[in-house]
């Protein structure tokens, strides 16, 4: 075992850079653990050993010089096609070197495994792949939240100490918040893309850093910026509110957690509550959806369709063939709100520094029936988590999910963070905020799984 | 009738248009799907847009101009 195992992802990069930790024989307990913990998790879909190590072996004096990741199945590998965590996709996929493979190569970093996601990304809750369900390490009955299940509860579990997701609509933010992790959904543009098969058609898709803190996801965000995410204190942060069921229509554990972690905000950076007024939600939330349904239709054909994997899962097939249907007039008013909400959250970002609400409306559902019950009524946890999460994505703002609370099931709350574009690092300063303000407690909280023991594996 | 209720028409109908087959199961599935997406697509096409023009190659990675 090496004594690196458990440290967090800085810790790891300044023991190896320090001489203190040996990058091989951490990939080695690394690799072991893996083989310990992830049967009862299904987060890691593929290992591959030697190519690690001959990462490692070749590893330059980056930032993250052998230390262990995991990236998400939706980038190719030199040595392996993604799988998008379907049975087949609508274009065709090789292995190639991505830009979040690139990026991680050149800081150092060993990737370790692929980590599962929900079926074509196509889930907010991690529970259908065709690698078989993803767990959540705070209870393994429980959704991990998708589409980046496996990376987020690979990091949970403490599996590694960081990983790469992807964000389309909320997939970072989703497994963070249900997770209890940290995660980052950069400024579109700003994080390595490359290499991705949605990459020359999508404006909603990003990378995004998995970890248990903002201070990792600093450093793993920087690694996929190519540019460092520097530190600052969001001192006098204006912290917008608004009062709309995103805010309000969510369960009453999430909102007393969500509203406590807002005055702590404040009154750690000495900054103030604005109520704000963010109208036509509902509006831009669907055509978020709406956009990333038809830029999902790339490669797709009618001869495509009426030969579809028979492993594919029934929702897949019917949506797939459903996205056929929507109609074009929809898809110019999306633009059109598009074009509308990014006008108001420009002049709304003049007066406020960040808006603030709840990740999910509720913790993590069960795996066999991921549905949420929410002073509205019942609602698939899909539907639900898509309301707070689409407005980032359709416009291409930053956003950051931070853990603040654990349920009465001990299962994590989360807030989100969205700031105006290129401002991804105030959201990680505010992060940072949000943890000394609560003592850093929710960041800290490890999951039963992974503190079952540290001195073994 | 509600427009939302149509799907049992719009669905098969716009498929065979297309030339897309479906069974049961598709077909169950797309009138989940079309039970939760047409009615907020139909509210969205009523929503007066018409002062708005669209940004031309908007870059997303910025605020708009």
């Amino acid at each position: 075992m090496s004594a690196a195992l458990d440290l967090s992802l800085r810790e790891q990069a300044a023991a190896i850079a320090a001489g203190d930790a040996d990058p091989a024989e951490l990939l080695e307990a690394t690799l072991a653990r893996i083989e310990q913990r992830n049967p009862a998790l299904n987060a890691i879909v593929e290992t591959f050993p030697e190519r690690s190590r001959e990462m490692l072996a070749a590893a330059p004096d980056g930032p993250l010089r052998g230390v262990p990741v995991v990236i998400k199945d939706e980038w190719p590998l030199p040595w392996r096609a993604q799988r998008f965590g379907a049975a087949e996709l609508p274009v065709p996929t090789t292995p190639g070197e991505s830009g979040p493979y690139l990026a991680l190569r050149d800081a150092g970093a060993t990737i370790v495994g692929v980590g599962n996601m929900h079926e074509l990304g196509a889930g907010s809750t991690g529970n259908v792949s065709v690698y078989g369900a993803c767990r959540n390490p705070w209870n393994v009955e429980r959704c991990p939240g998708g589409s980046s299940s496996g990376p987020a509860a690979a990091v949970a579990g403490r599996l590694v100490a960081g990983a790469v997701g992807a964000d389309g609509l909320g997939s970072v933010r989703f497994p963070a918040a249900y997770c209890g992790l940290t995660g980052l959904k950069p400024t579109f543009g700003r994080s390595a893309m490359a290499g991705h098969h949605m990459a020359p058609i999508t404006n909603l898709i990003v990378s995004g850093p998995l970890c248990a803190d903002a201070a990792d996801c600093r450093l793993l965000g920087s690694v996929l910026f190519g540019e460092e995410l520097a530190g600052g204190d969001a001192a006098g942060l204006r912290i917008g509110v608004v009062r709309d069921p995103v805010s309000e229509d969510v369960t009453p554990e999430v909102r007393k957690a969500c509203e406590a972690a807002i005055e702590d905000l404040r009154a750690e950076t000495g900054g103030e509550v604005v109520e704000i007024d963010l109208p036509d939600l509902v509006a831009a939330t669907l055509s978020a959806v709406l956009i990333i349904n038809a830029e999902s239709l790339n490669g797709t054909t009618v001869e495509g369709l009426n030969r579809l994997h028979p492993d594919l899962s029934p929702l897949a097939r019917g949506t797939l063939k459903y996205r056929m249907l929507l109609p074009a007039s929809a898809l110019v008013q999306a633009q059109r709100v598009r074009t509308l909400t990014r006008r108001r959250l420009s002049e709304l970002f003049e007066r406020v520094d960040v808006i603030a609400w709840p990740t999910i409306p509720a913790p993590a559902p069960p795996l066999e029936a991921p549905m949420v019950e929410l002073p509205s009524g019942t609602l698939t946890a899909d539907q639900a988590n898509v309301r707070g999460a689409a407005l980032a994505n359709l416009t291409g703002i930053p956003s950051v999910s931070a853990p603040v609370g654990l349920s009465s099931e001990r299962l994590p709350i989360a807030l989100q963070l969205q700031a105006a574009w290129g401002r991804d690092e105030l959201l990680l300063d505010a992060a940072e905020a949000l943890e000394r303000a609560n003592g850093r407690r929710w960041v800290e909280s490890k999951p039963p799984l992974a503190e079952a023991e540290t001195t073994g594996v | 009738m509600e427009a939302s209720d149509r799907s049992d028409d719009f669905i098969p109908a716009g498929l065979a248009s297309l030339g897309v087959e479906a069974d049961e199961v598709d077909l169950a599935v797309m009138g989940a799907v079309h039970q939760i997406f047409w009615p907020p697509i139909l509210e969205l096409l009523a929503l007066d847009t018409s002062e708005v023009v669209p940004e031309r190659n908007p870059d997303l990675s910025r605020a708009p101009r």
